[in-house]
């Protein structure tokens, strides 16, 4: 391996090995104390973001930086390749992950100072960087799946961060079932990839697809994106992610995991541009998405859900240019929202200080900036569309009745009956000698 | 001082290990003292005959030495995690009466001793006080499949006169009678549908940590590996409804898992909704399939060993009232236990940097290869799967703190270093698979066997087994696999097996 090489394995793996020796330490019950773990934090993030800078300064003159590990596992013909490959579509990603990540990481050291959870935050905030940098270093989509994966799980973890709340909790419940639902379409279009052409691999080469084999993969993968972009129909898990810490919310809802599923399909564009159905939809999904984002987002009462919303505008329309094959424009788009985002996001909380300061400033308020295009409206379709706003495009309201309901219907029912064929379901277990309400006091070690 | 030569023949080791936890198991029931500490040495017997006996099997021939292995550490693991209440000698004697019939049944080369093994692994179960006479279905269950396995192997031994398992290989002993008992007999063992109500009133009604050994036997997928497959090749046709039934069982408990809200049931729901898969990856007859599933009846097996453990510790902490239809909030009096809690139950369902994950890669690519349709199911059953443990574990261990706990409910330290011990395995098994378990699953014997078996078959009646012989080839190609360049294999076409 060349530097370059070693470089971009370093940038890659350091926060999972600082995520893995930590979560170990705790474990054996040593504590490391704010100040370690944000310092230790900041200097893996600044020798990261060097390191990227070298690896685009090597990527100016050569096409990408790619490193093969072998196969992390191997049976007859089938092979899980651990190649790391950054080239011009992800190095931008991968230098936002590696710089936000060191950000996020030194505002975090005094946002959360003597909050409880200060060092889970900041192992599931390695966890994530080491995910999304896997993803976007990413040279297979079998390892692009294993980083979109852990970004997935590490997102639910900081929704249920304030875990003794159970809105959070039952928030994140809700995120990882649209996550899971949707990434199944990611494991069927990699599996499609290996049945057709014999390997998910782009380091050297895209897959070769044709013809509806070609289309089916684009839909799979446009199901992942989808959900992990909150396009519609699955916006409505964005505003519930919001339930968690602020520099969360900042780098995965205002940078990082919204704009995965526009890598993904960024990535697919080879065989994006070969199907025109796939293409529409996407159109079709961005525009429909940009259009509900920013309706709802004009309806939105608390600043974090305005901002997840003006996101999802952003974010649908950069599916718009993915869909019309305008691939760099979507890369700076997504760069310039991300950056922007994430700095409205950090300043959320102390909106209200920031505008009391412009009042004192101009000595007085505001002066109105002009009228709403709603306005121009009927008022009657005005009502109904504020309406339809406010329960954020009734999308949640769908799934939930046509969805989730029915499955959870034929499992109630199936429950019944599998009830009713017992013929007690009181019965005395032999390990319980004695029933104790979990709310009760304790009844001692074993 | 040298350690005579006899000591290391297979026979002995593999008596030792079968003898210990059976002479223990008779002590404790005289002398019903130190149940613990006995349980421990005889099974830590079992632990050291059975490593000496992977050890010294011949390369490839490793399986049931490696499940061996597997079993009496899942033993001495559940038995040092036993709760203190738990430990008693009559349920230690059980515990021990299962380890050593299990072992016998994984060494077993014979057909009758097999049965005596499946039989005595399920007396435990027949008292009254473990299996409450009221949940009938457990027992129906376990008595049918004794009586089912009984049936074909009378009837195999009564047309052949051999009960050797090796000389009546690929000869499908007994035709069609003894292949459908075999199919009952796994059908009722394994849970798979129609019968798979049982394992979840095993759970409920049954000594937690026990009825997890019991059903992490996977003596279904053993009568598979070790009887079906090599028996019975000529059953092509028959042997995909064993694996569609699985795929079935696998959605159905997933769909039934979702509105679930007693946690033993639900965690044997999603033990036996992801151990059903097991079956489908045998049958798919392709190196990843059968790879995948045996590497996932190792997963299936740890966590799920794990995590019952860890709801009993719960119950035994907190009272027997768990519920997950609200928050309970134990995390935050049980950090540890809820931290390992959350790993194995996503290693289960397939969190990338566990074992689970490499399994159900292989295990669903060599599904799919075979069955494209119903091999969707698969990822479709695991997501839920998934999402149902999530609703568990939040709702176990997030919400509103308890109050009125004055003591230590966190991990004890003999707990925290099995847990320790069995999150490592999930984790470096996941990070380092080829060096750990699938360089070693894929030499097994049993999947050579099956390949070849069916491909001898495939050969004799003029169809081309060039695919199966490829695999059968690659098989032995894996382990080096970490050194050859990656375009190489980017550029192989997996064939699998079409049939």
């Amino acid at each position: 391996m060349n530097a370059f090489q070693d470089i971009l394995v370093f940038v890659v793996v350091a926060p999972g090995v600082i995520f893995g020796l930590f979560s170990l330490l705790w474990l054996l019950d040593w504590v490391p104390s704010e100040r370690l773990m944000s310092s230790i934090t900041g200097v893996t993030f600044s020798a990261s973001t060097a390191g990227v800078a070298a690896l685009i300064w090597k990527i100016g003159s050569a096409s990408n930086v790619s490193v093969s590990l072998g196969n992390w596992f191997a049976v007859g013909n089938y092979h899980f390749p651990l190649v790391l490959m950054v080239d011009r579509l992800s190095v931008p990603f991968v230098a936002l992950a590696a710089v936000l990540s060191g950000l996020i990481g030194q505002f975090s050291a005094t946002y959360l100072h003597r909050e409880s959870g200060f060092l889970r935050f900041f192992l599931l905030l390695h966890l994530f960087a080491f995910g999304s940098l896997l993803a976007f270093a990413a040279g297979s989509f079998d390892l692009l799946a294993a980083g979109w994966e852990i970004v997935g799980i590490t997102s639910v973890l900081l929704i249920g961060f304030f875990h003794q709340r159970s809105a959070p909790v039952e928030n994140g419940l809700y995120v990882f079932g649209i996550y899971r639902a949707c990434d199944i379409g990611l494991l069927v279009g990699i599996f499609a990839m290996y049945h057709w052409a014999g390997t998910a691999s782009f380091a050297s080469g895209f897959p070769t697809l044709t013809g509806a084999r070609a289309v089916i993969v684009c839909l799979v993968l446009l199901l992942a994106a989808s959900g992990k972009a909150a396009q519609v129909p699955f916006s409505g898990w964005l505003p519930r992610a919001m339930e968690g810490p602020t520099p969360s919310s900042a780098i995965f809802y205002g940078a990082i995991s919204i704009h995965a599923g526009a890598y993904l399909l960024l990535r697919a564009q080879p065989l994006l541009a070969q199907s025109w159905l796939a293409s529409t939809l996407v159109i079709l999904i961005g525009a429909t998405t940009a259009i509900h984002g920013t309706i709802v987002g004009r309806a939105s009462a608390d600043a974090k859900t305005s901002l997840a919303y003006a996101t999802l505008t952003q974010v649908g329309i950069i599916f718009i240019e993915i869909g019309l094959g305008w691939r760099w424009l979507a890369v700076a788009h997504i760069l310039g929202n991300a950056t922007v985002r994430t700095m409205q996001y950090l300043r959320a909380p102390s909106m209200l200080h920031d505008y009391h300061q412009m009042h004192s400033a101009v000595g007085g308020e505001l002066s109105p900036t002009g009228t709403q295009i709603e306005e121009m409206l009927p008022e009657r379709f005005q009502l109904w569309l504020y309406r339809w706003a406010l329960d954020r495009g009734h999308l949640d309201t769908i799934l939930e009745r046509w969805v989730i309901a029915p499955l959870l219907q034929v499992s109630a029912y199936l429950s019944r009956r599998d009830r009713a064929r017992t013929l007690s379901t009181t019965t005395i277990r032999p390990d319980r000698p004695a029933p104790v309400s979990v709310a009760g006091p304790a009844q001692g070690g074993d | 001082m040298t350690v005579p030569g006899w000591v290391f023949r297979s026979s002995v080791l593999t008596g030792a290990s079968v003898a210990a936890p059976w002479l223990a198991a008779i002590v404790l029931l005289v002398s019903r003292r130190q149940a613990r500490v006995v349980g421990c040495i005889a099974a830590l017997l079992s632990v050291i005959a059975s490593t000496a006996l992977v050890s010294r099997a011949p390369q490839g021939e490793s399986l049931y030495e490696t499940l061996m292995l597997l079993f009496s550490c899942l033993t001495f693991g559940a038995i040092v995690l036993l709760p203190r209440r738990d430990a008693e000698a009559e349920t230690m004697a059980g515990i021990l009466v299962l380890l050593g019939s299990t072992l016998l049944a994984y060494s077993t080369g014979n057909l009758l001793v097999l049965l005596g093994a499946w039989i005595l692994s399920i007396l435990p179960f027949l008292r009254a006080s473990w299996l409450c006479s009221r949940k009938w279905r457990p027992m129906v269950a376990l008595l049918s499949s004794s009586l089912a396995i009984a049936l074909a192997i009378g009837f195999i031994i009564a047309r052949t006169g051999v009960s050797s398992i090796s000389h009546l290989k690929g000869q499908s002993p007994g035709g069609a009678v003894a292949f459908t008992l075999l199919i009952v007999a796994a059908i009722f063992r394994k849970g798979i549908i129609p019968a798979q109500a049982w394992v979840a009133d095993a759970a409920e009604s049954g000594p937690l940590v026990p009825a997890a050994l019991l059903l992490n036997g996977h003596f279904g997928a053993l009568l598979v590996v070790k009887l079906i497959v090599p028996l019975f090749p000529e059953t092509d046709r028959l042997f995909p409804v064993l694996s569609y039934l699985a795929i079935a069982t696998a959605v159905f408990v997933a769909i039934r898992a979702l509105a679930e809200n007693s946690p033993r049931r639900l965690l044997a729901f999603l033990a036996l909704s992801q151990s059903a898969c097991i079956l489908s990856g045998l049958e798919s007859r392709t190196a990843e399939g059968i790879t995948g599933a045996l590497v996932h009846w190792v997963v299936v097996a740890v966590s799920t060993v794990g995590l019952f453990g860890i709801l009993r510790l719960l119950e035994v902490r907190f009272g027997e009232n768990l519920s997950a239809s609200k928050h309970l909030g134990l995390a935050e009096h049980a950090p540890r236990l809820a931290v390992s809690f959350v790993i194995l139950g996503l290693a289960l369902v397939g969190l990338p940097g566990t074992l689970g994950f490499c399994s159900l890669d292989l295990l669903i690519q060599g599904t799919l290869t075979t069955h494209p349709l119903t091999g969707l199911l698969l990822p479709i059953a695991t997501a839920m799967n998934a999402v149902s443990f999530f609703r568990l574990f939040s709702r176990l261990f997030l919400g509103k703190r308890r109050t009125g706990f004055t003591v230590m409910a966190d991990a004890l330290p003999r707990e925290r270093w099995i847990l320790a011990g069995i999150v490592l395995f999930v984790v470096l098994g996941g990070l380092f698979p080829n060096a750990t378990v699938i360089e070693h699953s894929s030499e097994v014997d049993v999947v050579d066997e099956a390949i070849r078996t069916f491909d001898n078959l495939n050969r004799s009646t003029g169809n081309s087994g060039n695919n199966l012989s490829m695999n059968a080839r690659h098989l032995h190609l894996s382990a080096t696999s970490m050194d050859a360049p990656e375009v190489e294999h980017a550029q192989q076409r997996p064939t699998g097996v079409h049939r």
